[in-house]
């Protein structure tokens, strides 16, 4: 380049040796180059303005190419936190609107170097804690890079420790963001708030409206449904590699592993050592380490050095004490160790406590009791203690061992005010993934037995049998408590009898036609079905008694949430082949009912034709068998309980239809049950089926009473 | 030279466009605004120093800090830790002890203190007591009754008023808590004041009334909406969004539209209740309705919410947002209608049909912090049957509750103990011993020695380890929690009692399917008899039952702790005097917990031709059992039995099948 600038300047020289006509050709020509490299070295020197104001730039850069920001000494000064904000008052929800997937988009603003009129920058420009956090935030499914569309502002000006930074001067670079608004709708993320000698409990930094997510608070401070607070990131996290530990007795029942702990405190916690020498373990920093070693990692009695971490792992309870700062990074260290906290800091709000349940993790002792920790935590019976243990590490996993966790957990705590009916449940949230796997939550857990008034519904499917479908109708009509009835015409090729043929009864008698032949229609949500009980019955199923189904109903509504039905099947695991086997012999056992004929709660349609795992409905479809035994699956599944089998065994199929039997048939169809429960169970990834001993009978069945004075007498004939 | 000169010139040329041209087209990139990638979002940069960057607090920065421990700002207001004294509640857990209300006393607040007192949290005198409770401050004719002696700034004290208008606050309440209802959220101190519900004036003070749901999942057809009015009363509109424009107000209804007078409960899947206080009335009425509360951004805390989780409940929305709120009301998936309703009604039931529910689940609250650690988990508060009924002082740990296997995917253990009352004629009952400790499944058999007699010095020899208890000879005895009984599953049984181990056994495995409920052979059931109006019950057989005999029971250990711990005062004496009533006070408090009816299963004939009845089953109602059952129904406010008609039998019982393909076959002997 320097070449050619001298060559033009060289330039003028040979243009009067030319003609006139190239004369002006060459001067064009070399205006049009002059020009060219002008614009060029402008830009060369000049490229960071032009780069930084386009967000969408992701090339590499360095944290010291960032665009200077100059801060008049004048510029304005947001107010002093609103100490009585709500998210009603003080957040402007409209900018969140409405959201088909209720989560709330966030938007960061680009990276500034801040200076004072001076130019001494007013903090250090970013963290590596910040930066994860950003890039956290970034990263997620709540970022937009749109910033007329965010419901949350973050700024990238770090605040997390408030002695890095210039109070005045960091407030008046909050001030000047371009969606300021007083802070509304605007998130800062802060773990070290306050400075000597009074360390505030929240940040000083003049903030206004916007949210502060903080390290610290005292219920003073903390704005309730406002503020979220959030624990102080330990950096050993990263650094240290520490195996976890399972929970159970450990060396130590309590230790202190903190170094700067007031003169007060320590007396106390010395005092412990001295009477529990066995059990208490009270460490202070290491005064005479040789050069080289990392002291933030090493702990001290009298001569005795331990490491840290990782002796956190011996104790089961550890102390984690208030400093001149309430949130302590001890709190993270301890509960990855696996140690319960016992937090001593009167006032202080727990990291995330609008969602976490702190009472299942740690022990919360007040400061002046300090000297009776002992004592107190020995009241804790062992197995609970095991259950904090594990409850601790899983908080540790899920929400502080990362940057990003803390990030995330804040923004889904904030999403979960603005779309509360969409927000995670307190299971969700609390609950380890062990329990959240083994537990069961029974959509159906109110006790309460429906009244009897209600009946049921009954539902035929059907496709062309028709003789023997109305039948079936003209005996199930007979039910006292059955209150209408459904036919599910499942023939597209004919059409259902006329009106006329159709059986008369003394219920509403309705036919669904579907429009394609399939097992599922059977378990269809169809609006027509206004009873909660439902009676799923074959139109072949014509030898159950009006007294026996009528039973049945009255069974169902003391176990509404389980299927109710007559024949009874099991499966059985075959040590042989290593699978599960399908049984339809006499057993002992129980632990399926054929839904040829079982009463259940019609919320199970629901589940069968939306909420069936896997591809478990369409396969059911497609081979036409074993919905029977998908459903179940299904409600043994979600309520964690066996099925009610009612009435002695009898024969089930129908005289007539016996004739085409062989054995052959018989047996493919076991073999193809016993595939059913092998798929099933795959897909459900466990064996739902829970296996009984037991069946119903009325209370009098088979007593010595007179028969007539039974209310169901005419039960188990064949 | 001319060609020289042509060559370097359009040398100079070539290089300086090329040049142009390399530096040109970025900035044309840049001039363009089009971007490079359309629709990828671009994120926070990837910074080429990021591993240079700082960490936000400097290793030892920490310990630095100055160690001083400060007092915590107090501003004048108040914490748990800071304003109440936890020592004087060492020992005896929560003591309570209510002021007498001075001058005129209304029902409800002698109704309060009655419960206060009769409960296990009543104290006698201020200083045994560790909370001092004073009945809100409010006296009849509006002016404020003077504080207590003992009043010491409040320390230790519960101000509890039924209303959120307290008399003028003149006065400073200091250290005291305060229990008022639906109070200011900007008033509240969490974790210190109790927020209590806003009951109406004629809130029954003990039994109340169950839930509204009859079922558990919406009726086609009803409304989606009942909003509360000023007024009071409930207005229904229809499920079309377009009915209630942004102010949460239905001013056009499309839908069917109808207005109910005031005390009448909505009859919708959701209500909606607007933000201000005297709408608190309005959220109770919901709540036992089981329509689901939708609150616009409430200014009121709600009650209990210290342990309550409102989220399981009700919804909790923006005021600002109606049309938003009402498009995820329509499209909330049916899973959590279901789950929210019913919760509505478990909620209703444990804590707030009726006052001393209130009073109770208040202390309960504080002795919750008094505890600390070993308090109720949220489980316990959050699902049936609720903290009420769920000591801590059993334990702390779900699994060993008979209520929350499901949710906690643990089972009850394998095995039981046996408990053997010996009673007056001080029999040793030597064949019972055989059959039950025959079981595979006994663990141990305990004899409890309630005879005048001195045991037996020898007793046969068993499979399982034997242990004799000295028992107190009162009926209420059988049901102490006795620290031998280590088991989950207890068999109760008397001396006269005759089962074979088949029955045992048969009994026991029903049981690991219904460990919350009592598990019997023989059955009683009450009904109502018109012509004495009063309760009876009879143990005529009959097509249905309400309670089982706990001569020959099985249920969870639990129950004994509840028994003596919960049961009030006045039943467990009532026990003692009538030794049948037990079995009537311990079916009563096994279907108040679990609502619902035992389970029956077949008891052989050839006990009854053998023996007569299991001791007190005489079919002839007794004048003192009949008093036990009416006695029962005052103290506990309504009914608890409820009825089954089902027994359940081993699945091949008495089917034409060979008897040796029967697992329990000697339940069939003739």
């Amino acid at each position: 380049m320097c070449a050619s600038v001298k060559y033009n300047i060289r330039g003028p020289a040979l243009i009067p040796r030319m003609k006139t006509k190239h004369r002006i050709y060459y001067i064009t020509l070399f205006s049009v180059v002059l020009l060219g490299l002008i614009a060029t070295g402008v830009f060369q020197f000049w490229p960071h303005s032009i780069e930084s104001s386009s967000d969408w730039n992701v090339e590499k850069r360095s944290v010291r190419d960032v665009p200077v920001v100059r801060l008049p000494a004048g510029s304005p000064l947001p107010e002093r936190g609103d100490l009585s904000c709500r998210m009603h008052t003080c957040f402007d929800v409209y900018r969140c609107g409405f959201n088909p997937k209720n989560k709330i988009k966030v938007y960061i603003y680009s990276l500034k170097k801040y200076v004072d009129d001076s130019g001494v920058p007013v903090s250090n420009t970013i963290s590596r804690e910040y930066n994860d956090l950003l890039t956290a935030i970034s990263d997620s499914d709540y970022y937009t890079d749109d910033i007329s569309r965010a419901c949350l502002f973050v700024p990238s000006i770090d605040v997390l420790n408030q002695n890095t930074l210039r109070i005045k001067e960091t407030a008046q670079a909050l001030a000047q963001l371009s969606r300021w608004d007083r802070g509304t709708n605007h998130l800062l993320f802060n773990m070290l708030p306050g400075g000597p000698p009074d360390y505030n409990t929240a940040l000083d930094v003049p903030r206004d409206r916007a949210l502060l997510a903080g390290g610290g608070f005292s219920t003073w401070t903390y704005r309730q449904g406002y503020d979220v607070s959030i624990p102080v990131y330990s950096p050993l996290s990263a650094e240290v590699d520490l195996p976890e530990k399972g929970p159970g007795p450990r060396r130590y029942f309590l230790l202190s592993s903190q170094m700067a702990v007031h003169s007060e405190y320590r007396e106390d916690l010395e005092a412990l050592q001295a009477k529990h020498a066995e059990s208490v373990l009270v460490l202070d920093k290491c005064t005479n380490l040789s050069e080289g070693v990392p002291w933030v990692r090493r702990r001290c009695r009298e001569h005795q050095v331990y490491e840290y971490p990782q002796v956190l792992q011996e104790a089961m309870f550890c102390v984690v004490l208030r400093g001149a700062r309430l949130g302590q990074a001890a709190l993270s260290d301890v509960l990855r160790a696996g140690c319960v906290p016992v937090i001593v800091a009167d006032s202080y709000v727990l990291p995330f406590s609008e969602v976490l349940d702190w009472k299942r993790a740690s022990v919360v002792v007040p400061e002046e009791k300090l000297s009776d920790v002992y004592g107190i935590l020995q009241g804790i019976p062992r197995r609970q203690i095991e259950e904090m243990q594990r409850q601790a590490r899983w908080f540790w996993e899920a929400y502080f061992q990362s940057i990003k966790a803390i990030a995330l957990a804040t923004l889904q705590i904030i999403n979960d005010r603005i779309y509360p009916y969409a927000a995670l449940s307190y299971e969700e949230w609390n609950d380890p993934p062990t329990v959240k796997w083994s537990s069961v939550s029974n959509p159906l857990f109110l006790p309460l037995i429906p009244p009897q008034s209600q009946g049921f519904t009954a539902i035929v499917l059907t496709y062309d049998r028709v003789e023997s479908l109305f039948r079936v109708i003209t005996e199930v009509s007979k039910v006292p408590s059955l209150s209408k009835l459904l036919v599910v015409w499942n023939n597209q090729n004919k059409n259902p009898p006329e009106d006329s043929l159709w059986p008369k009864i003394r219920v509403p008698l309705k036919v669904v036609r579907t429009a394609e032949n399939k097992l599922s229609n059977r378990f269809f949500p169809y609006d027509e079905i206004e009873t909660e009980a439902v009676l799923a019955i074959d139109d072949d199923i014509i030898m159950l008694t009006s007294d026996e189904l009528q039973f049945g109903y009255e069974v169902w509504r003391e176990f509404p949430d389980r299927l109710v039905g007559y024949p009874g099947r099991l499966h059985l695991w075959d040590h042989e082949m290593s699978k599960w086997k399908y049984e339809s012999e006499w057993t002992n056992e129980v632990s399926m009912v054929l839904t040829g004929a079982a009463f259940y709660h019609k919320y199970f349609n629901y589940l069968y034709t939306y909420k069936m795992p896997g591809d478990i409905k369409n396969w059911v479809d497609a081979h036409m068998n074993c919905e029977d035994i998908a459903m179940n699956f299904l409600v043994a599944n979600v309520t964690g309980k066996a099925v009610i089998k009612v009435t002695p065994r009898k024969k089930f199929k129908c005289p007539e239809c016996t004739a085409i039997d062989g054995l052959s048939l018989d047996q493919t169809h076991m073999v193809e049950r016993s595939e059913c429960i092998n798929k099933f169970a795959s897909v459900f990834g466990t064996m739902p089926l829970k296996v009984v001993e037991h069946r119903a009978d009325p209370v009098l069945y088979k007593d010595d009473f007179p028969e007539k004075l039974k209310s169901f007498p005419n039960i188990g004939s064949l | 030279m001319q060609s020289w000169r042509r060559k370097s010139l359009w040398l100079a040329l070539s290089a300086s466009w090329l040049l142009v041209l390399l530096r040109v087209f970025p900035l044309l990139r840049l001039a363009v605004p089009a971007r490079p990638r359309a629709g990828a979002p671009q994120g926070w940069p990837h910074w080429l120093d990021r591993e240079l960057l700082q960490s936000f607090s400097q290793p030892g920065e920490l310990p630095e800090d100055d160690p001083q421990p400060l007092p915590a700002p107090h501003g004048g207001s108040c914490d748990w830790g800071a304003c109440f004294d936890v020592s004087k509640c060492r020992g005896g857990g929560l003591k309570v002890f209510a002021y007498p209300v001075a001058g005129p006393i209304s029902d409800t607040q002698r109704g309060i203190l009655a419960s206060i007192e009769s409960s296990r949290f009543g104290s006698v005198s201020p200083e045994e007591a560790c909370l001092l409770l004073l009945l809100s401050l409010e006296a009849p004719a509006g002016e404020c009754s003077p504080l207590p002696q003992q009043w010491n700034g409040g320390r230790n004290h519960l101000v509890l008023g039924l209303h959120p208008n307290f008399c003028p606050q003149t006065f400073q309440l200091g250290q005291a808590m305060v229990a008022k209802a639906s109070p200011t959220v900007d008033t509240f101190r969490p974790g210190f004041d109790v927020a209590l519900p806003l009951l109406p004036e004629a809130h029954p003070w003990r039994g109340g009334a169950p839930g509204q749901l009859g079922q558990h999942s919406p009726h086609p057809g009803v409304p989606l909406l009942a909003l509360a009015e000023e007024r009071g009363g409930w207005r229904t509109a229809g499920t079309e969004s377009s009915a209630c424009p942004r102010d949460g107000h239905c001013e056009q209804d499309h839908g069917p539209e109808q207005t109910h007078p005031g005390a009448t409960l909505p009859n919708a899947t959701f209500c909606l209740i607007p933000a201000h206080q005297p709408d608190a009335l309005h959220f109770l009425q919901a709540l036992q309705a089981g329509c689901i509360p939708v609150l616009l951004s409430p200014r009121w805390e709600l009650p209990f919410s210290e342990v309550i989780d409102w989220t399981k409940a009700a919804i909790v929305a923006d005021e600002r947002l109606p049309f938003q709120v009402l498009a995820a009301l329509q499209k909330m998936p049916p899973t959590r209608v279901l789950a929210l309703r019913q919760q509505t009604q478990f909620l209703w039931d444990a804590y707030f049909s009726s006052v001393e529910k209130v009073i109770h689940t208040t202390l309960e609250i504080i002795q919750d912090r008094i505890f600390g650690a070993p308090a109720h988990p949220s489980l316990l508060w959050n699902s049936p049957p609720g903290a009420l009924l769920a000591l801590p002082t059993f334990s702390t740990s779900p699994s060993d509750f008979p209520f929350y296997h499901l949710q906690r995917g643990s089972r009850p253990a394998g095995r039981f103990s046996a408990l053997i009352w010996v009673g007056a004629p001080g029999q040793p009952p030597l064949k019972l011993i055989q059959a039950v400790a025959g079981s595979q499944h006994c663990a141990q058999i305990l004899v409890l020695w309630s005879s005048e007699k001195p045991p037996p010095s020898r007793w046969p020899k068993t499979a399982v380890p034997l242990t004799v208890l000295a028992g107190q000879r009162k009926a209420s005895d059988r049901f102490f929690p006795h620290r031998a009984l280590s088991t989950d599953a207890i068999l109760s049984l008397d001396a006269q009692s005759s089962l074979t181990t088949s029955e045992v056994d048969f009994a026991f495995v029903v049981w690991q399917s219904f460990p919350e409920r009592m598990v019997g052979f023989l059955t009683w059931s009450h009904f109502w008899d018109e012509a004495r109006g009063g309760w009876g019950h009879t143990a005529e057989k009959a097509n249905e039952f309400s309670m089982v005999l706990t001569s020959a029971a099985f249920y969870h250990r639990y129950y004994h702790t509840l028994f003596t711990h919960s049961l009030p005062k006045a039943l467990r004496t009532l026990a003692d005097e009538a030794p049948s009533c037990v079995a009537i006070l311990m079916n009563s408090l096994v279907a108040a917990v679990t609502k619902l009816p035992p389970i029956k299963v077949p008891y052989g004939k050839q006990h009854l031709e053998a023996s007569p009845p299991l001791a007190p089953g005489d079919p002839d109602p007794q004048p003192p059992a009949q008093d036990c059952i009416n006695q029962m129904v005052a103290e506990f406010g309504y009914m608890p039995l409820v009825s089954s008609r089902l027994r359940l039998d081993p699945v091949l019982f008495k089917d034409p099948v060979s008897v040796l393909r029967k697992k329990y076959r000697s339940l069939e002997k003739p």
